[in-house]
C-alpha cells in the first residue's frame, strides 16, 4: 500500500485520474481518495496541516500494517528549470532549524536537492535547494508509522528566481505533477515492492490467529507463540505446526512448552 | 556502489574529506551537522538500509579510544580499542553491529591526528609496558582501505612506537598496502574464518575463504604477524567435521609455526541485541535454533557451547600451542 500526501487539490488532480482513485472518506476533515493499492490524501497548504494528514491518513487506514508514505508537491527553487521533478535528500524546518534526512535506498528514478519547509510563501530564495510548505509536518509524522526508508518526498519546481511563484495558478500546478507522472509512478512501484517484502518478513505464521482462537492465550503467551511460530516458519515452512493431539481444554502453557521442545530437538538434529 | 555521502559541516574541508570525496564523483553530498542526525534516529531499518548504504564522513570528538571489554584480548594486559569507522561492508548475518546500530550507513571518521593524539596518551600513561589497540570491533579493519587509507596513517605511526600494538581484525583481502610496507612486529593481522558451509550461508558479500586464506599466505610469506579468529563458533549437527575440515584446511597452507595468535568464542549477543537482529531478520535460520539468555547474553545452551568450545579448542591443540590459544570469554 502506498499513502500519498498532497497539499492542494491541483496538485491531486492528476493523481487521482493517472491511478483511478475513488473518494471514500468526503466525511472526514481532509479528502480521502484510495484504490486497492494507494490512499492519497489532501492536506491543504502548511505543515501543521501536512502533519494532520498524514495522521488522520494512518488513523483511517488502521487495516494496512506496512505502507509507504510519499508527499508530492511542487516547491520553489532558485535555479532549477520549472517543471524539473526531484527528490529529497535532507529536510530543514526553517522556523525550527530541524533537519531529517530520508534514507536513500530506493533507485531513485529522479536526481534529488535538499528542501527546505518554509511557513509562509514567498520566502526568499536558497542556492540549490527546494523550497516547500509540507515535508517538515509529513516526514516526522509518517515515520511514526513506518520506518523512514519507506517515506519520501517529491517535489516539482514550480517557480525560480526568474519565474517567480507569483505566476503559479491552479492549471499550472496541474500540469506539473502531470508531466511527472512516469516518474511517479516508477517511484511508487519501487516504494510498493520495497513495502511488500518488507511486509513479507513481518508477516506472523499464518496459524496465529487460528491457535489463538481455538486456545487462550494471556497477551504474553500470544508473544511467546509468535516467537515459537516465528522459528516453525523459518524451520519447517512446508508444515503446519503439529498440535492435532491437543484437546480444547488443554492449557496454553502445555501448547507452548510442546512447540519449543519440537522446535529445539529439531533444530538439534537438522543437518 | 556509495550514491550518497553525508558530510559533518566541520570536516567538509578536511583533506581527508576531499580525497574520499574525489573517489566518489558521482555521489551526491549532503551537510549535516553531525552524523548522529542521519545515523541515531529511531526509524530506520538496519536491513532496509543494507541494500544501498550511504557513506557518513565524521570526526570523533570523544571517547575515541576505550578499554576493551572484559576477557577480550591476546596475551596482553593493557588493551583498548577505537573504532575510525562504524559499520562494515560485509553483511554477516551474525554480526553484532546489526543489533546494535539502527542504521547500516557506513560512518568514517576522518581524525586520524586525534585519535593517534589519544593513542600517544595511553602510551604515555603505561610507563613503557606494551599496549595494544584493537581497530576491529565496530567495522572491519581493511574491508574500506582504498577509501579510507587508515593504513597509510596508521601503518607509520605504529612502525616508530614499538611499546603500541595494534591488531587488525578483518575478513577482507585489501592487503596491498601492507605488502608495500615492512612488516611491523609491533602489529598483527587476524584473519576471521568460519567453515565453508557456514561462510556460503551467513558472511554475505565476504571474500571467499580461499581468497582470504591466499592473503595470509602473502602477508606470511611477506613476514607480517598473523592471527587467526574463530569468532564466533556457529553450532551445526556437523559442527565438528565441519570444523575439523576448516582447521585442517588452513593449517595445511600456513606456517603455524609463525602464527602470532589464535582466538576462539561463541557466538553470543546482548539480549537487547539478539531481540533486534530476529526482529531484522525473522525468516534467518539461524535465529531460529535453540539459544538461551544468561546474564543478558544470548548464546547456545551452555551444554552446547562447551561442547562447541572444548572440540575447538581440542583440535586448534594439534596446530598450535597453548600459549597461542585465547579463548574469548562470554563477557567480550
Amino acid at each position: 500500500m502506498i499513502h500519498l500526501v498532497v497539499a492542494l487539490p491541483a496538485e491531486a488532480r492528476a493523481l487521482i485520474r493517472h491511478f483511478r482513485l475513488r473518494d471514500k472518506c468526503s466525511a472526514t476533515a481532509f479528502p480521502v481518495y484510495r484504490n486497492e493499492r494507494m490512499a492519497l490524501i489532501v492536506s491543504g497548504p502548511g505543515k501543521v496541516s501536512a502533519a494532520a494528514a498524514t495522521a488522520s491518513l494512518q488513523a483511517t487506514s488502521d487495516a494496512v500494517r506496512h505502507a509507504a508514505w510519499l508527499n508530492i508537491g511542487i516547491a520553489g527553487h532558485a535555479t532549477q528549470t520549472i517543471g524539473t521533478g526531484l527528490g529529497v535528500y535532507r529536510i530543514t524546518d526553517r522556523s525550527t532549524k530541524q533537519n531529517w534526512y530520508p534514507p536513500q535506498v530506493l533507485g531513485f528514478p529522479a536526481p534529488a536537492e535538499n528542501l527546505v519547509t518554509v511557513d509562509q510563501p514567498g520566502e526568499a530564495y536558497l542556492d540549490n535547494t527546494l523550497q516547500d510548505m509540507e515535508a517538515s509536518g509529513f516526514y516526522p509524522i509518517a515515520c511514526r508509522y513506518v520506518t523512514g526508508e519507506l517515506v519520501q518526498c517529491f517535489k516539482v519546481v514550480s517557480d525560480n528566481r526568474e519565474q517567480t511563484a507569483a505566476g503559479i495558478n491552479a492549471q499550472l500546478c496541474e500540469q506539473l505533477i502531470a508531466a511527472q507522472l512516469g516518474t511517479i509512478e516508477a517511484l511508487a512501484g519501487e516504494m510498493q515492492e520495497l513495502v511488500h517484502e518488507y511486509a513479507t518478513w513481518h508477516a506472523p505464521h499464518p496459524e496465529l490467529e487460528q491457535i489463538t482462537g481455538q486456545w487462550h492465550f494471556t497477551v504474553s503467551q500470544r508473544h511467546q507463540l509468535a516467537e515459537l511460530l516465528r522459528r516453525w516458519k523459518t524451520l519447517l515452512p512446508q508444515q503446519p505446526p503439529r498440535l492435532d493431539g491437543f484437546e480444547q481444554q488443554t492449557r496454553a502453557v502445555e501448547i507452548l512448552r510442546h512447540l519449543e521442545h519440537y522446535l529445539d530437538h529439531y533444530a538439534g538434529r537438522r543437518a | 556502489m556509495i550514491s550518497t555521502i553525508y558530510i559533518e559541516e566541520q570536516i567538509y574541508d578536511h583533506p581527508r574529506t576531499r580525497m574520499i570525496c574525489k573517489r566518489f564523483p558521482r555521489a551526491a553530498q549532503v551537510l549535516c551537522r553531525r552524523y548522529g542526525e542521519v545515523f541515531n534516529p529511531g526509524a530506520q531499518d538496519f536491513r532496509l538500509q543494507k541494500r544501498r548504504p550511504s557513506l557518513i564522513l565524521a570526526r570523533k570528538h570523544a571517547r575515541r579510544v576505550l578499554p576493551t571489554p572484559i576477557g577480550y584480548g591476546i596475551g596482553g594486559s593493557n588493551n583498548h580499542y577505537f573504532s575510525h569507522m562504524l559499520n562494515c561492508l560485509y553483511d554477516c548475518r551474525y554480526c553484532f553491529l546489526q543489533g546494535m546500530y539502527r542504521s547500516a550507513h557506513y560512518v568514517l571518521f576522518v581524525n586520524y591526528e586525534e585519535f593517534c593524539a589519544d593513542m600517544d596518551e595511553r602510551l604515555s600513561q603505561a610507563d613503557g609496558e606494551p599496549v595494544w589497540f584493537y581497530s576491529g570491533y565496530d567495522c572491519d579493519s581493511l574491508a574500506l582501505e582504498p577509501v579510507s587509507s587508515f593504513l597509510g596513517h596508521f601503518l607509520p605511526w605504529f612502525a616508530v612506537r614499538p611499546h603500541a600494538h595494534l591488531e587488525l581484525r578483518t575478513k577482507s583481502t585489501q592487503i596491498r598496502r601492507l605488502l608495500q610496507a615492512e612488516p611491523l612486529p609491533n602489529l598483527v593481522v587476524a584473519f576471521s574464518f568460519t567453515p565453508e558451509e557456514m561462510h556460503l550461508e551467513l558472511e554475505h558479500k565476504v571474500p571467499d575463504n580461499e581468497r582470504r586464506l591466499a592473503a595470509m599466505q602473502h602477508l606470511q610469506a611477506a613476514g607480517w604477524p598473523l592471527g587467526l579468529r574463530f569468532d564466533p563458533l556457529l553450532y551445526h549437527p556437523d559442527f565438528r567435521n565441519r570444523y575439523r575440515r576448516l582447521f585442517r584446511w588452513l593449517f595445511s597452507r600456513l606456517d603455524a609455526t609463525r602464527l602470532h595468535s589464535v582466538s576462539l568464542g561463541t557466538l553470543r549477543l546482548p539480549h537487547d541485541y539478539f531481540r533486534k537482529i530476529v526482529r531484522l531478520y525473522p525468516d534467518e535460520p539461524l535465529f531460529a535454533g535453540s539459544f538461551s539468555c544468561r546474564n543478558g547474553m544470548v548464546s547456545y545452551p551452555a551444554g552446547v557451547e562447551s561442547e562447541l568450545v572444548d572440540f575447538c579448542t581440542e583440535e586448534l591443540l594439534q596446530y598450535v600451542p597453548e600459549s597461542l590459544l585465547f579463548p574469548c570469554s562470554r563477557a567480550a
